[in-house]
């Protein structure tokens, strides 16, 4: 390659290197860099265009959509559909449990990872050792659908709230992290406070809870979107009771039985069409109901995200 | 923990007993919730599903079999109210034996309190047993008696069992415990305490990681959603052999595998791509660009994947973006649904997973090229190495070992395809090539009824799953020197 025997001639330091290259942009250069920037901003777009495409069909006039006029900019601005959600009957119910179990799940998983990741540091815990492996293989190893299934029916937890909750509090994987990360404390700070008298649940609470807040915040966005998004809990644990099922699991339903939303059936075609029409409209504005609050926290809580990928990376 | 006090030691048949008597206690403990051991089921008519602690928190569910009996007068409400207190009474002393023996774990004076605690737990437990016999005779002078069928469960002997053992070995372990000493105070090993404070958890991951375990017996006997297994029904590997030798099964599972190794073989073969993602993206040096691009194509991620067919359904259904798009500029209607065809399904497929996560699995790398020593890339430019020089000779290899470990996790995860995807994105068009293990396990178990099958199949996989782990382990122990789990 040419360009870069350029390059080595005239440089010296290295910390000049960067100045030379942009400097000398050579023409294979100009292509690489023509195409990369293409490639991304291609598949940036497509992961963008899709829900913007969804959003600007919900809040367009029906008409227009209906003659195929929206496709890059909203016409009609109408915010009716998102209105018109509130007589979708379940809708509210499963918007309420979603956020219920997103809230309570959450909550309750954060502090329990948290204590039994505290307690996986203690190394003086009776059979420490064994009871961390007893938590780390339930990671590698499940036993099935549908002993799982079997299980909780024994349990008494299909058809209840208490499936979405209870199960999920004790999380094998955000233990290991919690533990990782409260092993980085310094250990000073804890030994300084049991000298002062301070008992387990007391160092718990004023010293490793304030100081592991960073790695709980990033579990407890991923434990939350995972709250938020799971569905399929919801649709083999409650099957006889339609009340309990979440939003996804709303949404899920409403997409495959396509007809069930319009609800206006007439021998006349371009009724049909309409009814059609608002129907798909109807599931875009649920759609973009479940995406809104994973779209609005996201941009916030991307630095929580990043973290969480790379701790998962060095657990070892 | 401290020598300052040192108090007298307890007798070897004490602590022995003492170690029976947690056992028993926690054995109580897990029976609360098996509904074939419940010992409030005094008639035929209660809920066979009911567990002894689902018989305390839920009326409904405990009576969810008796409607038409207290229509026709069959039996009266009172009977139930009445198991039901004392399913309540039961639990509460069986809390109280399950305190009393973790507080045994405690010095002289916890004992002593464990002791008294254990023996009013008993009492409570001996109150709640009165009050099952109570309702069965209220059972049994109900005026269809044959309708209810009164009778003595399984449990209720059990627990009395248990019971009695429980409070011998209280009682003996009380024995060995020396006399009280002045200003005694409570006190216990740090050890024992910090397990204590696991314990719940401890037994919440039994409950919902180990207890489903239980749940294999199925595959063993002749089972139907809804029976009670009895050992009449055991069929030994019946199901097992009925997999290989039902022709029709046995085409299906053929299907089901050549789906399932191919999805996973095809995500296997691109799980390059996430590299070449992270190479490509941090070779563009405008940092807020790529903070954009990285902001963007990661969303998909934490979207379900039921919003995936939602953008699916809005882009390539029938009133879909492309349809409108092509018939507003070619004046034509164009009215074809993507989605619906069998055509190049596991491509199709193979494209949404990534589109969902490449941007996601990029991250990693984007941070293994970050944390790559710069001194490679200027030695490397001095020797004369050209842009793509730099990314094989350089790049890559640094961002080996991370690939490595994904590669690994990715060949034992094989048999894992997950079942959102498929489930949302099939249809009686393309089921033929959707039709993977989980989709399979869900709709044969779940959908279709078929209890043991499906538990041997998912048995079946566990193992295998298990097995791929240990050799995908063993496999990056021998390379790598490292292992993966």
């Amino acid at each position: 390659m040419a360009e870069n025997k350029n390059e080595v001639v005239v440089k010296t330091k290295s910390n000049k290197f960067k100045v030379i290259k942009r400097n000398r942009m050579t023409f294979g250069d100009r292509i690489f860099y023509l195409l990369d920037y293409l490639f991304f901003t291609v598949f940036t777009f497509t992961c963008i265009f899709p829900f913007y495409y969804i959003f600007i069909n919900t809040i367009s006039d029906i008409d227009k959509v209906n003659k195929g006029m929206v496709n890059f900019v909203p016409k009609g601005i109408t915010f009716q559909n998102y209105l018109d959600l509130m007589a979708v009957s379940d809708l509210g119910t499963a918007l309420m449990v979603s956020v219920a179990r997103t809230i309570i799940g959450t909550a309750l998983m954060v502090i329990a990872t948290a204590f039994v990741g505290y307690l996986m540091t203690k190394d003086e815990m009776w059979n420490k050792k064994f009871f961390y492996r007893f938590l780390v293989i339930t990671m590698y190893f499940n036993a099935g659908l549908i002993p799982w299934y079997m299980n909780m029916q024994m349990l008494g937890l299909t058809n209840h709230f208490t499936a979405y909750i209870i199960p999920s509090i004790v999380a094998p994987y955000n233990i290991i992290l919690v533990k990782t990360y409260i092993e980085s404390i310094p250990s000073e700070l804890e030994e300084s406070a049991f000298i002062d008298g301070a008992s387990y649940m007391q160092v718990f609470r004023k010293v490793i809870w304030p100081l592991s807040k960073p790695i709980l915040a990033t579990i407890a966005i991923f434990g939350a979107v995972g709250n938020w998004n799971s569905f399929q809990d919801s649709l083999i644990l409650m099957s006889n009771e339609p009340k309990l099922y979440t939003l996804q699991h709303r949404l899920y339903i409403y997409l495959t039985q396509t007809s069930n939303i319009g609800k206006v059936i007439s021998s006349d075609k371009t009724a049909v069409k309409q009814a059609a029409a608002s129907a798909k409209i109807i599931k875009y504005t649920i759609s973009m109901v479940s995406i809104v609050p994973i779209l609005l926290v996201y941009p916030f809580m991307q630095q929580y995200f990043e973290e969480g990928i790379m701790l998962g990376a060095v657990k070892g | 923990m401290t020598d300052k006090n040192k108090e007298a030691s307890v007798g070897s048949l004490s602590m022995f007993s003492y170690g029976i008597n947690r056992i028993v206690s926690l054995v109580m403990f897990f029976l609360i919730f098996i509904s074939n051991i419940n010992p409030v089921r005094v008639a035929t008519i209660v809920n066979k599903n009911s567990s002894l602690f689902t018989s305390a928190i839920s009326y409904t569910t405990l009576t969810s079999d008796v409607g038409r009996g207290f229509r026709q007068n069959w039996v009266s409400e009172d009977s139930f109210y009445l198991i039901m207190v004392a399913a309540i009474v039961l639990l509460v002393g069986i809390a109280a034996v399950s305190v009393a023996s973790c507080l045994s774990l405690g010095n002289n004076k916890c004992k002593r309190l464990s002791f008294l605690i254990s023996v009013i737990g008993t009492v409570v437990m001996v109150v709640g047993f009165a009050l099952v016999v109570a309702a069965h005779s209220s059972m049994s002078s109900s005026t269809r008696v044959e309708k209810v069928g009164p009778m003595i469960p399984k449990g209720f002997v059990v627990y009395i069992v248990l019971t009695v053992i429980g409070l011998l070995t209280a009682v003996l372990g009380f024995i060995g415990v020396p006399k009280k000493k002045e200003n005694e105070l409570f006190e216990m090993e740090s050890k024992y305490k910090l397990f204590l404070m696991f314990l719940p958890f401890a037994l919440l991951a039994f409950v919902f990681c180990y207890l489903p375990l239980w749940g294999w017996r199925y595959a063993f006997f002749d089972y139907k959603a809804g029976d009670i297994l009895s050992w009449d029904k055991f069929v030994g590997f019946k199901w097992f052999t009925y997999l290989f030798k039902n022709a029709a099964t046995k085409r299906e599972i053929v299907n089901v595998m050549k789906n399932t190794l191919a999805m996973s073989f095809l995500g296997i073969a691109t799980s390059w791509l996430p590299v070449a993602f992270a190479v490509f993206l941090t070779e563009i040096k405008n940092l807020p660009y790529r903070r954009i691009v990285q902001t963007f194509t990661t969303i998909p991620n934490f979207i379900s994947w039921i919003l995936v067919y939602t953008v699916a359904l809005s882009i390539f259904s029938t009133d879909g973006f492309i349809n409108t798009f092509l018939s507003t500029v070619t004046n034509t209607a164009h009215n074809t649904n993507y989605l619906m065809g069998d055509s190049h399904t596991w491509l199709k497929m193979l494209l949404w997973g990534t589109w969902k996560g490449v941007g996601w699995s990029a991250i990693i790398y984007i941070a293994g090229i970050s944390g790559i020593d710069q001194q490679l890339y200027e030695a490397a430019t001095v020797d004369g190495a050209g842009r793509f020089q730099k990314i094989w000779h350089v790049t890559i290899p640094g961002l080996m070992p991370t690939y490595m470990v994904m590669l690994l996790m990715g060949i034992a995860g094989m048999l894992s395809n997950g079942l959102d995807q498929y489930l949302v994105f099939s249809n009686a068009k393309n089921m033929a090539h959707m039709r993977v293990l989980d989709l399979y396990v869900y709709q044969l178990g779940i959908m279709g009824g078929s209890i043991p099958l499906s538990t041997v199949i998912g048995m079946a996989k566990s193992i295998i799953s298990v097995a791929l782990l240990f050799m995908a382990n063993s496999i990056s122990k021998a390379v790598r020197g490292e292992s993966i789990v």
